[in-house]
């Protein structure tokens, strides 16, 4: 395991580069995200340790970070002050666009990983909208969701497909085409904090809940959940499926741990791995497209980490 | 104000059962939903004096049916069951529903059957279809009600005697008209109060024909009736035929009451006795997105609940909100009631138990003016109740009435 230290910033976010596979990018805020200014942290993991290699300073909390799918220097992050940014890794200091729609914290951003040329933000203002880095303004605002919207998750197959987590304890399917959600899933009892969609099985997507339980749904049949994986203590923050293996799925919780799941163990073993090196909530988790097994995590304990989790690697 | 509410945030992340997000069945869509695609009913005609007094129930219905299947356009050949409430068809209208299906144009192949929930048979046959659809044995189905009260209201039977010997038992056995009268007696509904109600479904459903608030529900049955001389005439039926304008607490007050001297039912402050047959088109969300068929509202919830005989009215007021919690709201929530006007004592009764606001029940009048044909009572609410929401804008109603021998029913639904 490789560390480095986010002085002053408590880590909200990792995401690892899509074009280097030694580049890892962090979203954070001063004071635990309750109060102060923000950081986007661009860190290198080279043979003598993990090194921070670049910060963007932003004046509220930076919660969240998705690289642009067609620019390997360009990526994109979200705040508590409504702004989404876009900055460009040879340019110092300032965005290179800045975009201020939301009308509260934006609490995830999210890249089209397939058409590559647009990209999802979500908000506390409990809208979800669309954006072209070309483009002025947001080319859609869906408000359905009665709660914030903590996450979105593009569809690895249908390009246009996606899926958004709610406070108001909904997942919904959307179509961009569409001006409402396609189906509307209740997902859990509480609040859902997070949700990503299987890169390999077509209709599956897995929630993380404040209700501490992972939630793996098959998107044809929603009256019911697949599975449930028990075993964090508090809230799941994020969920996040393996590029690399169709039935593993890493989660960062509360409880200040990271597990690794795999989902087709028989019933009651679900756990493969469990990460306790942090010593804070743990809110960012993210696979490395490049280096199967290799995961990278940040949490409120300032420290970002980039493991290599054994059983994962063959 | 930023940071209190996101300390409060990760708070409520921690501590989850401090603030659990609702969990509602309203305002949330879901391909498994059941949903009502249509609902129409035909004018309710007053028994023995009104015009469907020489047709049988299941030519209603088969026009209901017919009616239905053209509105929609929905293939008949993908219509799996039809379950059809009626409380007095002789031999339970098994044979005469069935009749109706395939005179309607329904293929051999699909089914039919009939039940009795008395007064709620027409929502129990919704209840039932969509059951019957979210367990999988069929994917499309209609429910609906039937009663010709000029025809099979009948009450001749001989009641066991061993069973009358217990007091609740035997208080299924009153007369309905008792029942109310034990209503308002024991829980001191006056006939001041009762005469109020009634005048004011009158008033509403005069106003609701004058403005035809009730054309998109009814559909025109043409039919024959009888005249003094037993000469039949062809009539084509579009309105209801008990509303009448004008009716006043005055009026009312002079009508000597019908069930015992000093009682405060009359037949003024009950509902009518009618005519009527009404159709519910169910299925799931996902078959009427794959068949291309509009979603008028989602069946969201239905409970039945039971109370004492003696007092059966009081049914609606625990029935109601049960079927809110089951679909995860609150009576609040209710937007619009269709509260079956058995009588007034128990409707008042209702109204004043659960603490509803006047205004949201029976916004088209009740079946004090419009009538009661028992099996149909249930269907033709939702009927009724479906465009009304619609004129108001607003999305969450509850459709609910008293059953005979002691219970409630009531049916929670989302105009979409």
């Amino acid at each position: 395991m490789r560390t480095v230290r986010t002085t002053g910033y408590n880590g909200y976010s990792v995401k690892f580069s899509p074009f280097f596979e030694h580049v890892v990018a962090c979203a954070g805020a001063a004071n635990y995200g309750l109060v102060g200014n923000g950081r986007l942290s661009i860190a290198n993991d080279t043979p003598t340790g993990l090194q921070l290699d670049k910060a963007y300073d932003t004046q509220d909390g930076t919660f969240d970070c998705s690289w642009n799918e067609l620019n390997e220097n360009q990526i994109a992050s979200c705040g508590g002050d409504g702004s989404v940014k876009l900055w460009d890794l040879t340019i110092p200091h300032q965005p290179i666009r800045k975009w201020q729609e939301h009308r509260r914290e934006v609490f995830s951003i999210e890249w089209n990983y397939t058409k590559k040329d647009t990209f999802l933000t979500s908000s506390w203002d409990f809208t979800i909208k669309l954006w072209h880095p070309g483009q002025p303004a947001s080319l859609r605002t869906w408000a359905e969701h009665s709660q914030c919207v903590y996450s979105v998750s593009w569809c690895p197959r249908q390009p246009d497909a996606f899926l958004s987590a709610s406070g108001d304890g909904t997942v919904k399917l959307w179509d961009v085409k569409q001006p409402r959600s396609v189906q509307s899933v209740s997902a859990h009892a509480h609040e859902v904090l997070s949700v990503d969609w299987s890169k390999y099985r077509e209709h599956v997507f897995a929630t993380g809940s404040a209700d501490k339980s992972i939630k793996v749904w098959d998107a044809r049949h929603t009256r019911h959940e697949v599975e449930t994986l028990l075993g964090h203590q508090y809230a799941v923050r994020r969920v996040r499926f393996s590029p690399h293996h169709d039935a593993v799925l890493a989660s960062a919780s509360y409880d200040m741990t990271c597990r690794v799941w795999n989902i087709d163990a028989p019933m009651g073993q679900p756990q493969r791995e469990l990460l306790d090196y942090h010593t804070e909530f743990v809110f960012g988790v993210d696979f490395n497209l490049y280096v199967p097994g290799q995961l990278a995590t940040c949490a409120w304990d300032e420290q970002l980490a980039v493991v290599t989790v054994p059983g994962l690697v063959s | 104000m930023a940071t209190f509410n996101r300390i409060k945030q990760v708070s409520d992340h921690l501590i989850p059962v401090a603030k659990p997000a609702p969990l509602t069945r309203v305002g949330v869509k879901d391909d498994d939903d059941i949903v009502i695609v249509s609902a129409v009913r035909t004018a309710i005609t007053r028994a023995r004096r009104g015009q469907f007094k020489d047709t049988p129930p299941e030519d209603l219905l088969a026009e209901v049916l017919k009616a239905i299947l053209a509105r929609t356009g929905v293939d008949p050949n993908l219509v799996d069951d039809v379950c059809v409430g009626t409380a007095l068809a002789p031999l339970g209208g098994a044979m005469t529903a069935r009749q109706a299906c395939l005179y309607a144009g329904l293929p051999e192949r699909s089914s039919a059957y009939t039940l009795n929930r008395q007064c709620s048979s027409g929502l129990q046959a919704v209840v039932s279809i969509a059951d019957s659809i979210r367990s999988g044995r069929i994917t499309i189905g209609i429910g609906a009600g039937m009663e010709s009260m000029s025809k099979h209201y009948n009450m001749n039977f001989e009641p066991s005697e061993k069973l009358a010997s217990h007091p609740a038992a035997a208080d299924c056995l009153l007369p309905m008209g008792m029942t109310s009268e034990n209503v308002a007696e024991q829980f001191g509904i006056t006939r001041e109060q009762q005469d109020r109600l009634a005048a004011e479904s009158h008033a509403r459903a005069a106003r609701a024909q004058r403005e035809g608030l009730f054309k998109d529900e009814i559909i025109p049955v043409t039919t024959t009736v009888l005249d003094k001389e037993g000469n039949p005439h062809t009539v084509e039926v579009t309105a209801d035929e008990g509303i009448r304008e004008g009716t006043t607490v005055e009026s009312l007050g002079r009508l000597k009451p019908s069930f015992s001297k000093t009682g405060t039912t009359h037949a003024g402050n009950a509902s009518q006795v009618s005519d009527g047959a009404a159709a519910v088109l169910l299925m799931k969300r996902k078959t009427a997105h794959l068949l291309k068929l509009p979603v008028q509202g989602k069946l969201v919830s239905s409970a039945v609940v039971g109370v004492p005989p003696r007092i059966m009215g009081i049914g609606p007021a625990y029935a109601i909100p049960k079927a809110c919690e089951l679909a995860g709201i609150s009576v609040k929530d209710v937007d619009v009631f269709e509260l079956n006007e058995a009588f007034a004592s128990q409707a008042t009764f209702c109204i004043q138990k659960l603490g509803l606001d006047p205004a949201k029940v029976n916004p088209k009048g009740g079946a004090i003016a419009l009538g009661h044909p028992l099996g149909c009572t249930g269907s033709r609410l939702i009927a009724t109740i479906l465009p009304e929401l619609k004129r108001q804008g607003k999305t969450i109603g509850a459709v609910t009435m008293c059953i005979g021998t002691g219970m409630g029913m009531c049916a929670i639904i989302e105009r979409e």
